[in-house]
């Protein structure tokens, strides 16, 4: 069994209401907690600007500044980023090529299944070097 | 200069865990090199073969990225703080097409722009541009075959020929090569390579490329058949236009050898003709009209041949062909035509043309039959190799005496016009050697061949031109200089 990702409630509304706020176009931010043994644990989540303009419906690239500015206010207290979330509009949230093309180790990464404006789904998913592996998401409750 | 390098989590496993390190270096690279050797294994996270920064990762210097500033050269300072930011990236989209592309850089070789260079000059390589032709008329290498990407597989057996030989394959920036190399390499083309950074890298290394003129988009229009024959395409378009033609006489054979001509795009026709049009002439010469009798031939002709192709040049002379003023009316034009129907004539034109070292696209007709042959010294024949001394006159009657089938020289000055095109273009076998007759009855068509006399006293090697000479006495005719079949 690997990590869990262990969300909160909070955290969990906040990329929900991202997601369906940019729907149809993909969202993207940053989960920042701590990573322990056995899970990573969400304090909280920063929404990341899409910088893919080409393709916002399919694709995203996530504004390297944002991760910066995160990267410091997670510091600051204490914290550090422990994954990414992206949503896949009217798509499964199930990892696609161009997630594995451009995948880092050791991140939680969470996508979010929306359709129809609506998130239905939400997976947790760690990358191993060669692929992705399926990881439980607890805490949020998605209905 | 003592620096703080902050690490992301996916790259902790190299620092054993540690979210920063404190290293000293002054610039960039200096700090990944030093990385590198406290840590190992950063410059494959960091760097890629070429020792640039990966796509996948930013670095950032005090909150900007390097790559705004001097990349890894970028100076460090005391108490700076590197950020190693993991570019984030991905979406719901699959990305067959990145995949693809690594595959194809695995399997066709990359050669850079400046090797290119060298093998082509010590391999004979071919080089092939993919490009679109808007791409091409920008700039491209000179000798370049232009084989555009969307006929290829159409094309490439037309234009290159061996399937052994060493290829390299460009388009504007080295992607498209990838797709077409595999193509070729499909068609059987065994040696393909493709140019690294296409001709953009080309251009930007200062290598040598040729800004060619172009066709105008009316042009390409008009001519769209010919740029679709790959043996002819805009290059051979191009040169059509360029090309000067002097056609002698605007009568039976220069009418549709002029008429085809300038619907061809020859640029510059022009008409040696000091006759007007009678109505016994409109029964075989098609450039004049029952309503321009009495008109000269020239100005008739220039009217036909303009309303057909407004886009070329008709330059007119309304004068006898002569000793006096041959050198003056040939100097300005490539191929000379002739459409006459006389000795007197058909022995200047000739030695004019050996004096000029043009071709002289001979043509002649009598009753149901015709002749056809270019004559062209350095090359081949002269006429006088063929006739040094003219016929009795009472042997070769013209066309007014003996009259002739009105469709006959519409056959031969036809067959001039395809000659004088194949010259122009540089393509197939011209007919200098050999004489080309047509017996409209039998409907057959013979070849004889011709031989160079070595002994011509106009086109031997190395004689010095005798000098132009009184060619109706030469011929004992007291007729017209120019007259035409």
């Amino acid at each position: 069994m690997g990590r869990a990702l262990h969300l909160g409630t909070e955290a969990g509304s906040s990329i929900r209401s991202h997601a369906e706020r940019d729907y149809p176009r993909e969202c993207c931010g940053l989960m920042v907690g701590r990573r322990q043994e056995g899970a990573w644990k969400v304090e909280y989540v920063r929404p990341a600007r899409n910088l893919n303009t080409d393709r916002p419906n399919d694709r995203y690239l996530l504004d390297p500044a944002d991760f910066v500015h995160a990267d410091r206010e997670a510091r600051g207290r204490g914290l550090d980023i422990v994954g990414i979330y992206h949503s896949h509009p009217d798509h499964p949230a199930r990892p696609s090529d161009t997630d594995l093309e451009n995948a880092w180790a050791a991140l939680a990464y969470l996508i979010v299944g929306v359709k129809d404006g609506r998130v239905h789904e939400w997976r947790a998913w760690e990358y191993d070097g060669e692929h992705f592996d399926e990881r439980s998401v607890d805490g949020a409750p998605l209905e | 200069m003592s620096v703080t390098v902050r690490i992301p989590t996916p790259l902790r496993s190299l620092t054993g865990g540690a979210d920063e390190v404190k290293l000293e270096a002054t610039s960039v690279r200096a700090l990944i090199d030093s990385l590198e050797d406290k840590h190992g294994g950063f410059k494959a996270q960091l760097l890629d073969g070429e020792g640039k920064l990966r796509r996948f990762v930013n670095v950032y210097l005090n909150d900007e990225d390097i790559r705004f500033r001097e990349g890894l050269d970028t100076a460090l300072g005391d108490n700076d703080v590197v950020a190693i930011i993991p570019a984030i990236a991905g979406g719901a989209g699959d990305a067959s097409w990145p995949r693809m592309l690594q595959k194809l850089k695995r399997e066709i070789a990359e050669v850079e722009p400046a090797d290119v260079l060298q093998t082509r000059e010590s391999e004979g390589t071919v080089i092939v541009d993919v490009r679109d032709t808007e791409e091409f008329n920008e700039g491209h290498i000179e000798g370049a075959i232009h084989l555009p990407r969307s006929f290829l597989e159409m094309r490439a057996e037309n234009l290159l020929k061996d399937r052994e030989a060493s290829i390299v394959v460009h388009c504007a920036g080295g992607v498209r090569s990838l797709l077409a190399a595999e193509s070729l390499r499909r068609l059987g083309y065994a040696r393909v390579r493709s140019m690294a950074g296409g001709f953009g890298r080309w251009k930007n290394q200062g290598l040598p490329f040729v800004k060619p003129r172009v066709l105008s988009g009316e042009d390409r229009r008009r001519y769209a058949r010919h740029l679709s024959i790959p043996e002819v395409g805009e290059a051979g378009q191009l040169k059509l236009l360029d090309a000067r033609v002097l056609m002698i006489g605007a009568g039976g054979l220069g009418s549709p050898a002029a008429y085809y001509l300038a619907a061809a795009g020859v640029g510059t026709l022009g008409l040696v003709d000091f006759d007007v049009v009678d109505e016994s002439n409109l029964q075989r010469q098609i450039l004049h009209t029952t309503d321009r009798v009495g008109k000269p031939k020239t100005e008739s002709a220039r009217q036909t041949l303009l309303a057909l192709n407004p886009g070329i040049e008709v330059k007119t002379f309304e004068e006898r062909l002569s000793s006096e003023n041959v050198e003056r009316l040939f100097r300005d034009f490539d191929i000379i035509v002739d459409g006459s129907d006389n000795f007197p004539t058909r022995y200047l034109v000739n030695d004019a043309c050996v004096l000029q070292k043009k071709p002289n696209v001979h043509g002649s007709v009598y009753r149901f039959e015709g002749q056809v042959t270019v004559f062209w010294a350095g090359q081949g024949p002269c006429y006088r190799c063929l006739y040094p001394e003219p016929p009795p006159p009472e042997l070769a009657p013209s066309c007014a005496e003996a009259g002739v089938l009105g469709i006959l020289p519409g056959v031969v000055g036809l067959l001039e016009a395809v000659e004088t095109i194949k010259i122009i273009l540089g393509m197939g076998i011209p007919l200098v050697g050999r004489l080309l007759t047509y017996d409209a009855l039998r409907a057959e068509f013979r070849e004889l061949k011709l031989r160079r006399d070595p002994q011509c006293r106009y086109c031997r090697d190395g004689v010095e031109f005798p000098g132009f000479i009184d060619y109706e006495q030469f011929c004992a005719r007291p007729t017209d200089a120019v007259r035409t079949s």
